[in-house]
């Protein structure tokens, strides 16, 4: 099968600064897949390789089997970007602005107008559809870059950071948008800063740092690389840590702390039982149970050493 | 994939539609310029300047002139500012990200803008014929060769359209833009004929002064109004094309190269 995107080796330099450090990347048509990484990481630099705004030093890139630069038409029809900034042409209604967007990719002007107001309707700001863009708020500006990089009909929709700075409500609008464009076989390509926007959305996410590729997995595949912490709080504090037997052998420490027993292990969840039992069989008495799983945050900040 | 002629199109319109729904930017100084222009010269200085060439009055004589200097100056104003504007608040990306080929992006900017420098061109015209038909001492002003008329003033926009992208891709800021008006387009303007005729240049001078495209494209258009020419019609004309040609190919060169807008 054809990949949506296929990167090799992909390098981009600034003088002496290595924005694109060798990285390889494939996302398969139809994934929604994530792009974490540290501010400076490289994920907006890649992304403008794709689109043409950025020319790689060196390396391969494809989009649905275009060369993105040999095939720049081809490749570039086939994306929708809605950028991190603001770049909307400022003279037209924004209306105007999505029906001149549709008419550079090739459709023709009524069809482009049916489209245009069926991604504001999409993205709700359809009543908004006579203003200039330096008149919307916030919010509306992102849900506009977002209809913006609906209206061609893409293949594959890249959204640079598209919910930074916009309120818990729209953030979830626009993830239920995506979500469903999706589910209809739109490749969708997610950079981010919000964690737990590529665990509820991404089928994949690869971590990426200083230019280069960290990690490529399922959200879930990363998070049981992480280690839970189980604790116990008994209720009498024990004089010093009970031994544990067998349990004691799948768990990373057990540290008493009053009388919590706190232990770490790679997956909480099949490790506890044997250690109530041993507990009991110890004659401890468990009055509270607490396991937490890793979260996604901390396995990126594992994986980059970056605690932003 | 989609009939990319249709891209072009869109373009072309947006282009057309970012001036002509701003008249009083675009068309209305222009006309009062040129009001002024035909009131000073070619009515006050102008009937005490006599005649040139052929017995031509000097506000016939000047006219050709100012319709170049309104179309060169809107030509090269309206490439340069909407490839600036579009790298200023990057709303170009809006174009680059697009599958429109690099030649389709040239012909786009450069047709749109050589419009407006042919519509102002068309103004002053018609501010000359009523200034003529007003003044009781001269004959209205005609056209002595229409299609080479046509032909010479689009060449003369579509050649200024074509420096305008270059130096909109050029500029890193709006002083640039000044820059390139008052340093290099009024001085080639002021010294391109519009005002004088070439003869009136002492030996070296007018040597110098054919290195001067807009002393070309004045005769031209001048040829075209009044059917005076001061160098070979022909010869002038094949000049503006190659030019126009050349330019046009090195703006096409450009946007493939990304050059002031990738990185």
């Amino acid at each position: 099968m054809t990949a949506a995107i296929e990167v090799e080796d992909l390098r981009k330099s600034y003088g002496e600064v290595q924005a694109l450090d060798g990285l390889s990347l494939r996302v398969e048509e139809g994934e929604f897949f994530g792009l974490l990484g540290p501010n400076g990481a490289g994920k907006t630099t890649f992304i403008n390789v794709l689109v043409g705004l950025v020319r790689k030093s060196g390396g391969h890139a494809e989009v649905f089997g275009h060369d993105v630069v040999d095939e720049y038409r081809e490749a570039r029809d086939a994306i929708g970007l809605a950028p991190q900034e603001f770049n909307v042409d400022r003279f037209f209604p924004i209306e105007e602005v999505l029906v001149h967007k549709a008419g550079y990719h090739g459709i023709p002007e009524d069809e482009a107008l049916d489209r245009a107001h069926e991604a504001l309707k999409r993205v709700g700001i359809y009543d908004k559809r006579e203003e200039r863009f330096d008149w919307l708020s916030g919010g509306m500006k992102r849900r506009l870059l977002l209809a913006r990089a609906l209206v061609t009909g893409p293949e594959l929709l890249i959204l640079d950071e598209p919910t930074a700075g916009v309120d818990v409500q729209l953030r979830h609008d626009l993830w239920e948008v995506v979500r469903d464009l999706n589910e209809h076989g739109t490749t969708i390509l997610l950079t981010t800063h919000y964690i737990e926007e590529a665990e509820r959305l991404c089928d994949r996410v690869a971590v990426v740092d200083d230019g280069r590729k960290v990690e490529v997995a399922t959200p879930d595949d990363l998070m049981n690389r992480g280690t839970d912490t189980v604790t116990v709080t008994l209720r009498d504090a024990p004089a010093e840590t009970p031994p544990l037997g067998d349990t004691l052998d799948r768990v990373e420490s057990v540290e008493l702390d009053g009388d919590r027993l706190v232990v770490r292990a790679s997956n909480g969840g099949a490790v506890t039982p044997d250690l109530l039992n041993e507990l009991e069989a110890m004659g401890h008495v468990v009055v509270d149970l607490d396991i937490s799983r890793t979260s996604l945050e901390e396995i990126f900040v594992e994986l980059t050493g970056d605690d932003r | 994939m989609r009939g990319l002629a249709v891209g072009t199109r869109a373009l072309l319109k947006r282009e057309i539609l970012r001036y002509v729904r701003r008249p009083r930017n675009t068309f209305l100084p222009p006309f009062i310029n040129n009001v002024l222009y035909f009131a000073v010269f070619g009515v006050i200085l102008g009937s005490r300047i006599g005649s040139y060439g052929d017995g031509i009055p000097y506000i016939k004589f000047v006219l050709p002139g100012l319709v170049v200097l309104g179309a060169v100056s809107n030509g090269f104003e309206n490439a340069s500012f909407s490839i600036f504007h579009g790298r200023w608040n990057e709303y170009i990306h809006e174009v680059l990200t697009s599958p429109l080929s690099y030649r389709q992006l040239s012909f786009a900017y450069v047709a749109a803008s050589a419009l407006r420098g042919v519509l102002v061109g068309v103004i002053i015209s018609v501010i000359g014929v009523v200034f003529t038909f007003a003044h009781p001492g001269y004959d209205v002003v005609g056209v002595a060769h229409p299609v080479y008329l046509a032909v010479s003033l689009v060449a003369v926009s579509a050649l200024f359209a074509c420096f305008g992208i270059v130096g909109g891709l050029w500029a890193r800021d709006f002083d640039y833009l000044t820059v390139l008006n008052q340093f290099l387009i009024r001085p080639l303007v002021f010294f391109g004929g519009v005002f004088y005729p070439l003869s009136a240049l002492d030996g070296v001078w007018y040597t110098v002064s054919l290195a001067n495209p807009m002393v070309h494209m004045v005769d031209a258009v001048r040829y075209g109004f009044l059917g005076y020419a001061e160098r070979d019609p022909a010869l002038s004309l094949g000049i503006l094309l190659v030019a126009t040609g050349v330019v046009f190919a090195v703006d096409v060169a450009l946007f493939a190269r990304g050059y002031g807008l990738t990185e």
